[in-house]
């Protein structure tokens, strides 16, 4: 089993004056399926973009692999490392081809670039988005643009990415589109920390955690 | 048919003169390399880009003149470290818009202050961002030339990051993007040339040479380089026709190249809108019912 721990140590993250995050403790083994619910405003998604540095007003220690980041090459390091699939897909200012949105997740491979997109191709034709790779994002249905978004990780994951973040994967997709996509995301060789609202999806994770108020407790 | 004849008899003649030849250059300069900054301006979504430059533009005169440094040199400096300045604010999506509106209100207020310190006469100071078409001279079209080789280069060596970066700054920033370093970059580029060209063309021309061939661009487009290059393509028609027109018609060139601009915009709006083909038409066909769906490396 691949993946890297994670670890996470009094996080606080904060809108403004409130503590979306309130003091949150976790520690997740390597290759350990982690699914996080609780109610929307409880902070899950903010608790993932911090493990990304992408909520800039965060406090508390975040290790993945045992690494903390605070220079820029640390923090490159991390997003290498984790793989995202964003909760709602931006679709963007600027038309980003399907095409290109699989080859940005092959940037992260020190390894062989080529084979890391070509694997996300692979991945968009077994999840049913391959003829739309040409079209621009912001013409595909939600439910295509979360297909690819989870194409990209798969990208991701083969160009060496051992953590997988992922903001409510199957939230677009229809009850074929969970079951499926919930197969892929458990059957990866990686450490997975899934935001989900998805009982089937949370069924799959070796633990169950629940956030409220920007608290955590373990569920299962 | 002989009175057509005549008039492009004119026409032939006044290409002759080395200020419309030279004019001639700069428009076709220009016309490769601005649109590819209105492209990077309709996609950071600062329009007010050019509002805020012609302000600080006009603070860098000012100061130039206080010191008796090149005015012109002053402007170009202070557009370059104000478009540098405002790039940390492009975190938020809203970020940067605003801030073109406080660069602007602040280097007016600046400008102002120094012109009334320095007992410059501030019509002066304005006449200098006024610009004409007819008077471009060599450095100018150095300036130009520059411009129209390094900014497509950029494009072009940088086209994946910049298309992730126009998209989504996140996504790019989780794709190895050099986010920050790339954001500043095109600030300055921007500022550079916003300023560059308003000095060459005066302030209502750049708009046609910038702005207007990337919003048509904008439509006619579907990805970062196909955008890019209707942009470029709009943008040589335009001046060319712009500036014939502009000379057969004996019209002012300035006003004529925005109308003809604004007008291929606005035909470029009537066509209904092109998509290639429904969602729901390819989502029908594709049941993504595969049963052996996970591969492990």
């Amino acid at each position: 089993m691949g993946g890297l721990d994670v670890g996470l140590r009094q996080v606080v993250c904060r809108h403004g004056r409130v503590r979306a995050v309130d003091g949150v403790d976790l520690e997740i083994a390597a290759g350990e399926r982690v699914a996080l619910t609780g109610t929307n405003g409880s902070g899950k998604s903010t608790l993932l973009r911090a493990v990304l540095g992408l909520h800039r007003h965060s406090a508390g220690t975040i290790r993945v692999g045992g690494r903390e980041a605070g220079s820029s090459a640390e923090w490159a390091w991390r997003r290498r490392a984790c793989a995202w699939i964003p909760q709602k897909p931006a679709t963007g200012r600027f038309p980003l081809l399907g095409r290109e949105l699989l080859a940005s997740g092959g940037r992260l491979g020190g390894a062989d670039r080529g084979a890391a997109v070509r694997e996300a191709v692979e991945a968009a034709g077994r999840l049913g988005v391959a003829e739309v790779l040409d079209r621009p994002l912001d013409t595909l249905s939600g439910g295509q643009l979360q297909r690819m978004y989870l194409a990209r990780a798969l990208g991701c994951v083969a160009a060496g990415a051992q953590v997988l973040l992922a903001d409510e994967p199957t939230a677009a997709l229809d009850f074929a589109g969970q079951e499926d996509a919930a197969r892929v995301l458990a059957e990866l060789p990686v450490t997975l920390l899934i935001v989900t609202h998805d009982r089937a999806l949370a069924e799959r994770c070796d633990r169950v955690l629940e956030m409220a108020a920007g608290r955590l407790r373990e569920v299962r | 048919m002989s009175a057509i004849t005549v008039v492009a008899a004119d026409v032939g003649a006044l290409l002759e003169l080395v200020p419309v030849q030279r004019a001639g250059i700069a428009l076709l300069l220009a016309a490769v390399g601005l649109p590819v900054i209105g492209v990077v301006i309709v996609g950071l979504d600062i329009m007010p880009v050019r509002f805020a430059m012609m302000h600080v533009a006009l603070l860098g005169v000012a100061v130039g003149l206080w010191t008796g440094l090149d005015p012109m040199v002053c402007a170009l400096l202070a557009c370059a470290l104000a478009g540098g300045a405002v790039a940390p604010l492009a975190r938020t999506p809203s970020g940067l818009s605003g801030a073109m509106g406080l660069l602007m209100s602040l280097a007016i207020a600046a400008a102002l202050l120094v012109l009334a310190v320095s007992g410059v006469n501030a019509s002066g100071a304005f006449a200098l961002l006024w610009g004409s078409i007819l008077s471009v001279g060599t450095a100018d079209l150095v300036v130009l030339g520059v411009l129209a080789a390094v900014v497509p280069a950029l494009f072009w060596w940088r086209r994946r990051d910049l298309g992730l970066l126009l998209h989504d700054r996140e996504l790019a920033q989780c794709s190895g993007v050099p986010v920050r370093a790339l954001t500043l970059l095109l600030l300055v580029l921007v500022a550079v040339s916003v300023a560059g060209a308003i000095k060459l063309t005066g302030a209502l021309l750049v708009d046609a040479l910038t702005l207007l061939p990337a919003l048509a661009a904008r439509r006619l487009g579907s990805s970062l380089t196909s955008i890019t290059v209707w942009a470029v393509t709009i943008g040589v028609a335009v001046n060319l026709t712009g500036f014939l027109m502009a000379l057969w018609l004996d019209w002012p060139p300035g006003p004529v190249l925005v109308l003809t601009a604004g007008a291929v915009v606005l035909a470029v709006h009537c066509i209904p809108e092109r998509r290639d083909r429904s969602w729901r038409a390819s989502a029908s066909a594709s049941p993504p019912a595969a049963p052996s769906l996970p591969s492990s490396h």
